[in-house]
């Protein structure tokens, strides 16, 4: 059996996708990407083979992606998150051709257009800063003492008014938390002002490139129900969002892992 | 006290500067293969320009210049030596921020650190500062109050018509005047043609290295040819031109022996914008380190350096000086010209003669000119069906890991596209 390994490295969590020559998923995982890339990477990746009982000499081809694909030596190939997000998003959508991909990650938005033959075409991406990003829910739930998975619930059981964030730098939207905290607005209404301060933020941003349906979200960000309300609400657009959320891309570089180790055997 | 602690900073910031250049050009020979012999020169130069500074020692007076519209062939004429004065180092950059309005480009930032830390007023006897942006204005009067002789050379905002040219014929003539009267020296006939001689050489030996860039797959990378540009900022016209001279013969045999540093499949690039200048090379390294190849590019700090020639009936002053002027110009594409439909058109005749598959255009934060510019730039080439990808950034490196996916991403798009128009190809032959 041949198989195809995808692993992406991105810069809060490594999510490694297994695909067969149906380029069927038949596994994956997701682990936190901790301090060193190399050594977690390699890690993850055995335990899942070990776990899902694959033979190492079974995965003919590895494409690394995310922020960390050059440090993987044992990778085939490397392609950048963008090629592969862009992929990864075309072959998820069955019913129908996306033509806009948004990506939520640790710490950069993305926004991709795909054009008629499904390739990435153009592409937006914010430059310097964490703004809006998954770091940025992040410092939000620690401020207000909680999980990041727990932000839906929290947006959800809103009763009242939201409240108004205005900075999306994540660091002054800390200290302006902390101020509408201390003016005694509720945990409810501070989650909803910062997902649609998110949401403005990714609308903003997109638009550069333009938005058609089907869109298609995905990074971990996209597991907060509340946040794909947020930005649906902004677009006035209704988003795609995938099983699993945080895999597409990986998914994205088994599927050019497989196309590689094609070619390749047709030139050997 | 005040003096010793700004020796400290001059210290500090000079040895930072160095190590810059240093790092920088070790990246740029040793990660790359075939660096042509002929680079060295050019390798050596720009090392020893922030190793140990490159001001001439030989008691001829010194005019630093900015932008490319300063004609100096008068500089040359009066025996004098031009040195521009543009700088792409962070380190002065940095020094630069600490009095300078946060929005500053990073260019002016670096030019207002140079002459800052470095104690330059006695070491230039003038610096020309065209009118061309806002911030390079204004630059003149900041640098008249930190004690430098200026000179504020006055450029039109348009040129497609007859009031702008002798606008700003009369205003190169001033220029001249003052040269003469500040340098003691005059200038005739024959030193003028001397200077016009001599520096149609180097356009000579600039248009050959230009065509030679034409061969695909490529001869030379364009990190070495922005690197042989920039060195003319700072070198003696003729050692310069014996210099590319060489270049381009070593050039000349790799395209006869069909020699190529990239292959067939390598992704062809124009790059546009705001100017990359020694050691500020980070967008052209990330380009073609991807896998990318800068077979051209239309900025100020290379092609649009040298390639123009002034073009004179008589060898007479009256009408030498206005030709001169007029070669600075109408052909310039700076975005400071309104209209600057010439851009469209130089960037559209680049892309053919270059077989061009992509555009890379730069801009410093800061500088709205280009960046405004680009996005005309970016719907005329959309129209053409070329792919863009515009980069805002500065002189820092904080955003390298993001800069390096946009870049790859945008070179894999291309790949993508020219695999399968290789296979429409296939499929209608």
């Amino acid at each position: 059996m041949k198989y195809f390994a995808g692993i992406d490295i991105g810069s809060t969590s490594i999510k490694i996708v297994i695909t067969d020559e149906a380029e069927k998923i038949i596994a994956h995982s997701v682990n936190a990407t901790g301090a060193n890339f190399h050594k977690n990477s390699m890690a993850a990746f055995n335990s899942l083979l070990d776990k899902e009982n694959i033979k190492r000499d079974d995965i003919v081809y590895i494409a690394s992606t995310g922020y960390g694909r050059k440090l993987l030596k044992e990778a085939d190939e490397t392609i950048s998150e963008i090629t592969a997000n862009a992929v990864g998003a075309r072959k998820t959508v069955t019913g129908g051709k996306v033509k806009t991909v948004i990506n939520i990650g640790g710490q950069d938005l993305k926004g991709i257009s795909l054009d008629e033959d499904g390739n990435c075409g153009n592409f937006v991406m914010n430059d310097k800063c964490a703004a809006g990003t998954g770091r940025f829910l992040e410092m939000v739930a620690r401020t207000l003492e909680t999980e990041v998975g727990n932000l839906s619930n929290l947006h959800f059981s809103l009763k009242g008014v939201p409240a108004v964030i205005n900075s999306t730098c994540t660091v002054f939207a800390e200290s302006e938390i902390i101020s509408l905290l201390a003016n005694g607005h509720s945990h409810e209404g501070i989650v909803v002002g910062v997902h649609y301060s998110i949401a403005k933020r990714i609308a903003r941003l997109i638009k550069r490139i333009g938005v058609e349906d089907i869109i298609f979200f995905d990074g971990g960000p996209a597991m907060n129900k509340g946040l794909v309300e947020a930005v649906e609400n902004e677009l006035m657009r209704e988003l795609f969002i995938p099983e699993i959320p945080q895999i597409t891309t990986a998914y994205g570089a088994a599927l050019i892992a497989k196309e590689a180790y094609e070619e390749e055997a047709v030139h050997a | 006290m005040e003096k010793e602690r700004f020796e400290k900073v001059r210290k500090h910031v000079r040895s930072e500067a160095a190590l810059e250049a240093g790092d920088v050009l070790n990246k740029i020979k040793d990660n790359f293969p075939d660096n042509p012999e002929g680079m060295n020169y050019f390798y050596d130069l720009l090392s020893r320009q922030f190793s140990e500074g490159i001001l001439p020692k030989n008691g001829k007076k010194v005019i630093g210049t900015m932008c490319v519209q300063v004609p100096d062939e008068l500089i040359l004429a009066v025996d004098a030596i031009p040195i521009r004065v543009c700088s792409g180092s962070f380190p002065y950059d940095n020094a630069g921020a600490e009095f300078m309005p946060a929005k500053t480009c990073s260019m002016i930032k670096a030019i207002m650190g140079l002459f800052s830390v470095e104690n330059y007023q006695k070491k230039f006897d003038m610096l020309v500062i065209p009118t061309t942006c806002d911030q390079k204005k204004k630059t003149t009067e900041m640098l008249t109050d930190m004690g430098y002789e200026t000179y504020s050379l006055s450029l039109p905002s348009r040129k497609d018509n007859d009031n702008s040219r002798h606008y700003w014929q009369n205003s190169v003539k001033e220029f001249a005047a003052d040269l003469m009267k500040k340098t003691g020296k005059k200038i005739t006939t024959s030193n003028i043609k001397k200077a016009i001689d001599l520096k149609n050489n180097a356009r000579y030996e600039f248009r050959r290295f230009f065509n030679l860039r034409k061969k695909s797959p490529s001869v030379i990378y364009g990190k070495d040819a922005f690197l042989v540009a920039n060195a003319y900022f700072v070198d003696e016209v003729e050692s310069w031109t014996s210099a590319l001279k060489n270049l381009n013969d070593e050039l000349e045999k790799r395209v006869n022996k069909n020699f190529s540093i990239v292959n067939q499949k390598t992704p062809r690039f124009l790059f546009t914008g705001s100017p990359p200048i020694f050691p500020n090379m980070k967008i052209p390294l990330l380009v073609e380190e991807a896998g990318g190849l800068i077979a051209v590019d239309e900025v100020c700090s290379s092609s649009r350096l040298l390639y123009d020639m002034p073009a004179y009936d008589e060898g007479a002053l009256y009408d030498m000086i206005p030709a001169i002027a007029d070669c600075y110009l109408k052909p310039c594409t700076c975005p400071c010209f309104v209209p600057n439909e010439e851009r469209k058109d130089k960037l559209a005749n680049l892309i053919d003669l270059f077989n061009i598959d992509g555009v890379i255009y730069q801009s410093f934060s800061g500088c709205q000119l280009y960046e405004m510019e680009q996005k005309l730039i970016g719907n005329f080439l959309m129209e053409k069906g070329i792919p863009m990808l515009y980069i805002e950034s500065d002189y820092s490196k904080e955003d390298t890991g993001q800069l390096s996916t946009r870049i790859e991403a945008f070179i894999e798009s291309i790949k993508i596209k020219k695999k399968s128009d290789l296979k429409g190809k296939r499929a209608t032959k």
